[in-house]
Order: C-alpha cells, then structure tokens, then sequence
C-alpha cells in the first residue's frame, strides 16, 4: 500500500544521485537547505490543494490567492500599523473565508470546481492589481514584523523553519487524513459521492471542509511567501503556484478523480518538484526549459505509475479468480502473488 | 408459508399509497404488508411504479396519499435517514460503494467505529475489521475485511453491502436488482445471502427482473402495473406464466 510512495522516494533518491555525481555542489549543505526551505514554502499548500483533489475536486484560485492576501497583509502591517499577531488571524482568517465561499458555491450551489476556482483565481487578482493600482508593495524600512518575519523565514540550527513547520502540518495532516473518520469520509467522497451520502455521511460539509482547509493553508503560505520575497508584485506574485500544487499532488499519487492520494506522497511530489527545478540550475541546463523538464517527468511518471497499476489489477483478477475458482493446487500461489493495493486506505 | 394476510404484525403496512409528480400519476392505492422474515418479491415492468414505492418506503420523497406504518406505529420520512433510523436499508443496483476503501470500510462507512485518544477520535481498524469478518460470517461469505471492494466479484460486493444491513441491523431490507448484472454462480451466492437475512428474522423486499430467482426465495410476489398493484399472491398460488401475464398486462389482475 505504500507501493506507490516508496517508488516515488526512489525515483527522488535516483535523481538526486545522479545530479550530485555530475556537480557537487548539489549536495552541498547550502544548496540542501535551500531546497528545504522551497520545499516547505510550496509544500504546505500543496497539502490543501491534495485533500481538494482527493474529493475529486480541483483548487486553481491559490496563486491568485497568494497575491491578494498578501498585498493586503502587507497594507495591514505597513500602511494601517496593525499589530502582527491580528494582521496574521486576518489574513488566516481570510484564507479560510475564501475558501469557505468556494466551498458554499461548488457544494450548496452544485457549481463545478474547476470554473468556481478559475472565477477565483480571476477575481482575486484582479482585485489585488486594482486595489494596489497595480504597484508593487513591500516592507518600509522599519520593522513592521521583524518577530513574525524571524518566524516565517528563520531556522532552527540550521534548518528553515517553513521546512519543519511543513514536517508538522503534513504529520498532523497525516492523522486527519489517515487514522480519523474525517479522512476516510474524505475518500469515500471523493471516489463516489453517491454512496457517502446514501451512507449518511454530510458529503457536502467533507467536500466544504477541504476548501476551507485549502484556503487556510493559502493564507499560511502568503504569510511565508510574504517574508521570503519581502515584496508582493500584485500581478505576479505567487502566478502558476496552484499548478505547482496540482502537479506535486498527481505525482505524489493523488487521481484528479478523486479518492486517491496520500500526504506522504504530497510531500515527495513537492519535493520531487524543487529537486528539478534546482538541478536545471545547477546542472546548466537553460533555464527557460525549466518548465519543459518538469512537465516531461511529471507525464513520463503518471505514465508509469497508470502501466504499473494496470498490471498489478491484472494480477488482482487473476488471483481472485483463482480464488473462487473450484479448488486448483495453483490457486494459491497466485493469491500470494498478488498484493492487494490499498490506495485510499494507507493505515 | 406466510400469507399476505397473516395475522401476525407486520413490520411495515402501506394503506392507499399514491403518488403525483405533477399532472402524472406514478402511484394509486397502493396497499402492502409484509411480515418479519418474510420475503416479497416486487415485480413489474419499467414503469410500473416499483422504483416509486421503493423510493417512498426508503424516504426518498414522501408520498401524495395514503400512510406508511413500520412496527405498527405512522411513520414520516422526510429523508432517507429517517427511514434508515426506524431500521429500513436499501441495497441499490449499483451498490452504493467507494471502491477504494475496503470491505470494512464500506461496512462501517458513516459509522465507523472510533477510539479515543486524549482529545481525538483515531479510526478502529482492528474492532470494525473484526465486526466485518463476522458479519461475513454470519452471511456465509467469504469475503476478507481488508480487501478493496474494486477487486470484487458481484456477489462479494453484494455481501458488502448485505453485511451493511445487518450492522443496523435492519428489520426490512429492499434490494434493488441484486442478481442484474452478475454470473449465475454469484446469482446463488446473493440468493443464499437473502436466505440468511430470512433466516435472523428480517424482512426483505426483492426487486427485480429475473423470474426464476424470485421464484427461488420469495414467499411472495407483488406485481405493479402502471403505478397500480395488481397481484400479491404466495409463490405457491401462482405460476411464472401467470406473473408474466400481469406484468405484461395480458391478464388484468388476480
């Protein structure tokens, strides 16, 4: 059941060698740590947007998102002098709203979530280009939240600390969707609805919940992004971050329809990720093929892993009829060939 | 052999059932009862109303006219877990299950057993893994508690969903074509599966096409034709040529 993951682990571990032996310097510990602390930044949300996938759902407002809480943040703390701690709730708060209202509008109003989330990704912004007329905001040059900005982008001996809050937030993320009956009502939804509401589950306050977590993980990552580029350009800011997410979520095993996935794998995905957008660098490659690179290993890997599960169900079919089949000596041998795969119900 | 007329207390009475969508006439006069560990077979074609009356008793809608008693008391569903709460479980065709969770999982989806720890409730795999594999027990199936229902054969989802029943334990179950759909061997598996369910006592309502079938495990069969019933005999007063003609119409009523 942890087939997938484990592959996934692999294929990092294989890159990475390969890249360290041909330069070093990707294995030195500055360049380690920086890919941890990217790997943090733009895991946390790739977390929210894996549990809106898992309902069979789609998140594509993040980016946008990004740019409008965060020039709002920035507003707060600069130009409104508000003390950090509430701007913080705010923008939190904000997140969650956002994500509540996407939620109301794909389970109460039966909209689909791939338009409600382009709608938002188009509205905010646009609102965060016009309530900025489209100028970029940044931190003066006193310290407005020099405390939340040691937070949000300092380490701890050594390692950043959006690196070890993501270790958290995935561990807590990891019970919920894992061990609780949040989590399993969450993949019951998302592979068929139908059954999850004729089981009397509240399908529509599963599915809400996960936007909601999604957007309160957005507000999370704008205060992180915020202190690591100490700078919102509204048109720019966080651009194409929700296909970061999405495409971290599909490589870590997560199906765009829904009721697969599992934390473990958001995070080898994201960090798969920052793995290939770092070695372009390091190994010379042309930058502007970044794209191009991520986008061939993340077909080739959907491509391999769809071949492999489609063998493994052949195997599946046929030990079960083995099985069932009267009484052949062979039977078990096949039974024992063939592991059962538990996605969907990683214990 | 029960009788539609039995003195004993039925578990659920349909008095003058009927049912408007608008200017059509779905429903009319529908009467029913039907007694604990007794088996009735819901026969008639596309059409004929059977989906609406099932749809009615499981609380899908309420109905136009006419009052539903369960256990001898009025009942109202104004949901399907109304009705589920009173101990009424529908068994669809197409199963009603996630596919990606296992065998356990789907028995205990939406009631899943829990245990405390501190604060937080953690999912018991061991309890309802065990509860799953005596229920299967109980139904003589041998279906496993940790296998994913995708790898499933037909009769092994429908002890799935059986074994859902019984963890409710449900005095009537309705299912909707259990054996549309599945090779003949699993068609003896579901058909012994309803044996089981006769056997604790519980009502079941059968829905479904195949003659033979309800001939095999129903003490009775009730024919809907054009939102009307127009039979309810005990399987030994009839014949599959007689149930044929009244669904088909060719006989009126009997």
């Amino acid at each position: 059941m942890m087939k997938k993951e484990l592959g996934l682990f692999l294929l990092l571990a294989v890159i990475s060698a390969i890249t360290g032996a041909i330069n070093p310097a990707f294995l030195s510990f500055v360049n380690l740590l920086n890919m941890a602390n990217l790997i943090g930044l733009f895991g946390v949300f790739a977390l929210g947007e894996g549990l809106v996938i898992i309902t069979g759902g789609i998140d594509l407002s993040l980016g946008s998102m990004f740019a409008l809480l965060g020039v709002v943040f920035i507003d707060l703390l600069t130009t409104y002098q508000v003390p950090w701690p509430l701007a913080l709730l705010l923008v939190l708060m904000g997140g969650l709203a956002l994500g509540g209202i996407q939620g109301f509008l794909i389970t109460r109003l039966k909209m689909q979530p791939f338009i409600v989330t382009l709608c938002g990704l188009l509205i905010y912004r646009g609102a965060a280009r016009y309530y900025t007329s489209d100028s970029t905001r940044g931190f003066g040059y006193g310290d407005e939240a020099s405390t939340l900005s040691n937070i949000a982008s300092g380490n701890i001996g050594g390692i950043p600390n959006t690196f070890i809050f993501l270790i958290i937030l995935a561990l807590v993320l990891g019970v919920l969707l894992h061990r609780s009956v949040y989590g399993r009502w969450l993949y019951a939804v998302g592979k068929n609805e139908e059954a999850a509401r004729f089981s009397g589950i509240n399908t529509n306050l599963v599915i809400a919940t996960a936007y909601v977590i999604s957007g309160g993980l957005a507000g999370v990552s704008t205060v992180m992004f915020v202190f690591y580029t100490n700078s919102v350009s509204p048109s720019s800011f966080g651009n194409f971050y929700e296909l970061y997410a999405i495409a971290a979520a599909v490589l870590g095993g997560c199906s765009l329809r829904g009721g697969e996935g599992s934390i473990l794998g958001i995070v080898l995905g994201t960090a798969l990720l920052q793995v290939l957008q770092n070695l372009v660098n390091i190994l010379g490659i042309p930058n502007s093929l970044n794209f191009a690179v991520m986008g061939t290993v993340i077909l080739i890997g959907v491509l391999a892993d769809q071949q492999l599960q489609a063998r493994r169900r052949r195997k599946a079919a046929l030990a079960s009829l083995a099985r069932t089949a009267p009484k052949s000596k062979d039977s078990t041998i096949l039974q024992s060939a063939a592991l059962p795969t538990r996605a969907g119900d990683q214990a | 052999m029960v009788t539609p007329h039995d003195a004993g207390l039925a578990v659920l009475e349909l008095k003058g059932i009927g049912k408007e969508f608008g200017a059509i006439r779905a429903l009319h006069g529908v009467d029913l009862r039907i007694s604990p560990g007794e088996v009735v077979g819901l026969m008639g074609d596309n059409g004929a109303g059977k989906s609406t009356l099932v749809k009615i008793i499981a609380g899908n809608f309420p109905p136009s006219h006419g009052e539903i008693r369960f256990d001898g008391k009025p009942v109202h569903f104004g949901r399907p877990i109304d009705a589920r709460a009173v101990g009424i479980e529908v068994v669809y065709q197409d199963l009603a299950l996630a596919d990606n969770l296992t065998a356990a999982a789907n028995v205990f989806l939406g009631r899943e057993l829990k245990r405390k720890l501190g604060p937080f409730a953690l999912l018991d795999h061991k309890a309802m893994a065990a509860r799953a594999l005596e229920l299967f027990g109980e139904l003589r199936s041998e279906t496993r508690p940790h296998d994913l229902v995708k790898q499933m054969s037909g009769g092994q989802r429908q002890a799935v969903a059986i074994a859902r029943t019984r963890l409710s334990n449900a005095k009537l179950v309705m299912m909707d074509e259990p054996t549309a759909a599945i090779s003949v061997r699993q068609v003896e598996q579901v058909l012994s599966l309803i044996h089981r369910l006769k056997e604790q006592g519980v009502a079941v309502m059968l829905i479904s096409h195949r003659m033979p079938d309800v001939f095999a495990v129903c003490d009775r069969v009730v024919v809907m034709r054009r939102g009307e019933k127009r039979a309810d005999k005990a399987i030994g007063d009839t014949s599959p040529e007689e149930v044929t003609s009244l669904i088909t119409g060719a006989k009126e009523a009997a």
